[in-house]
């Protein structure tokens, strides 16, 4: 019975933050993590799109392997195919998840924690000595892992976070589905990320296009199964991709769910951390998530560290993270759960004289603040989404 | 608390299913589990709700009569 200071469940980017920073924060805990998966970053479950600023504070993407593509440009495409440019609107990169996980699993072994692929969690309790025990099959043999504190880093299906009997549960319109193909040899700006907003495309989400070189892209959407005609989002893709792309050749296929909701109500337990999309820490409005899942990732294995030094791994201790993440992110992220809310009241021909006014604004001109401020002028049913932005 | 028996329940094929652990959030009852790369749905769970159906990416999970 392996007995460890931090078992973190789930080697994605919150779970390898979370071990890489509980080690940097005191180097004599042990600290190991668990990757259910026979390959870190494998299979890939993401559009692997993220901001700069954000990524800069955990690894530098100048030259890093990780990286598929430097962003400069976004491409807002109305339901008619009308687009807005912005160029030059900020700096973002499409990684490549396989080799950015590993990296980041590699920094956290740098820092002394111990990584196992093929690890995989399958229940846990608590004991009567102040520990978890953690039920883990490894090579078809199953052992128990007694630990002080667990961080619960495995995504969307969040089991530690049901096992320590926090509410992780997904209202049906909070869940975005999502399928996503890589396509080879399509014509597109590969210095852009496209969105494109239609309910006949894609109901309650958008569909996008990610590059990942030039001619080779992440092509995919997200629709809300309530919204939809009956169609499964793969189904949604098939149709829309035949339409856009009847050259591409498919050399890859992803499905997955993306929570488009706020972050569960409490994040811990007695001896319990979770963090990522196992809690829900996803802007709502953008499905982002990498690097929301790395800065939770670093608030829990800090605060764990923190709490395991001081002898002391109880709920109330550890509700230091929950206050620390909302102020951090959650709060913001309530207000673009509004957004998203307001935005959902937006008709394809709304959005189609939206595209064709803001093509007004000069190019050089047109920036996220002035895109928005026309909108309302000449849209005064989206007021509403901006007052919701600010209550 | 004793549960009504359903209708019908939700069950997967497992051929078609992509172990994306979508659907696992959206059971109320918590009765759809993922382990071993297998996606099983709990027969003594299930209420018949349907809400994990439709939002499945690939159309894996169906109603089925509970007899």
């Amino acid at each position: 019975m392996p007995d460890v200071d931090v078992l973190v469940v789930g080697a994605g980017p919150a779970g390898a933050v979370a071990a890489w920073h509980a080690k940097q924060a005191a180097p004599g805990l042990d600290v190991v993590v668990l990757e259910r998966d026979r390959a870190i970053g494998a299979p890939v479950r993401c559009a692997e799109g993220v901001g700069d600023a954000g990524l800069r504070e955990f690894a530098n993407p100048d030259g890093a392997d990780w990286v598929s593509r430097r962003i400069t440009d976004v491409i807002f495409q109305a339901p008619d195919d009308t687009e807005v440019v912005l160029a030059n609107c900020g700096l973002g990169w499409i990684l490549d998840r396989t080799r950015f996980d590993a990296f980041l699993a590699a920094q956290a072994a740098a820092e002394g924690a111990t990584v196992l692929v093929g690890a995989e969690a399958t229940a846990m309790a608590r004991n009567g000595d102040q520990r978890w025990h953690v039920r883990v099959k490894e090579r078809g043999r199953d052992d128990v892992y007694r630990a002080r504190v667990v961080i619960g880093a495995d995504g969307v299906e969040t089991m530690v976070g049901r096992w320590a009997g926090l509410d992780t549960r997904v209202p049906a319109r909070d869940m975005e589905s999502c399928a996503q193909y890589v396509l080879q040899g399509i014509d597109f700006n590969p210095d852009a990320i496209y969105l494109q907003f239609s309910n006949a495309i894609a109901p309650g989400g958008y569909a996008w296009i990610f590059p990942k070189g030039v001619g080779v892209a992440n092509v995919g959407l997200g629709v809300v199964a309530l919204k939809s005609d009956g169609r499964n989002a793969r189904q949604y893709l098939d149709d829309w991709v035949t339409r856009r792309f009847p050259g591409g050749t498919r050399t890859g296929y992803t499905v997955g769910g993306v929570i488009v909701h706020t972050t569960i109500k409490k994040t811990y337990a007695d001896g319990v951390l979770v963090a990522g999309d196992a809690a829900h820490m996803i802007n709502p409005l953008s499905g982002g998530g990498i690097t929301n899942a790395m800065k939770a990732g670093r608030l829990a294995g800090k605060t764990a560290a923190a709490a395991i030094c001081a002898g002391d791994t109880s709920e109330r201790r550890l509700a230091a993270y929950h206050h620390a993440w909302m102020e951090l992110l959650g709060d913001d992220h309530l207000k673009y759960y509004r957004i998203k809310q307001a935005l959902e009241g937006v008709d394809d021909a709304s959005f189609n004289k939206l595209a064709r006014s803001v093509n007004n604004i000069a190019p050089g001109k047109r920036t996220i603040g002035r895109v928005f401020t026309h909108a309302l002028i000449r849209h005064p049913q989206l007021i509403p989404v901006a007052a919701r932005f600010f209550v | 608390m004793r549960r009504v028996t359903p209708d019908t329940i939700a069950m997967v094929d497992l051929a078609v299913c992509d172990r994306c652990g979508l659907c696992l959030p959206l059971c109320p009852p918590e009765a759809i589990h993922l382990e071993l790369n297998v996606l099983t749905v709990d027969r003594a769970g299930c209420t018949g709700c349907e809400k994990c159906v439709g939002p499945c990416p690939v159309g894996a999970l169906a109603m089925v009569a509970y007899a």
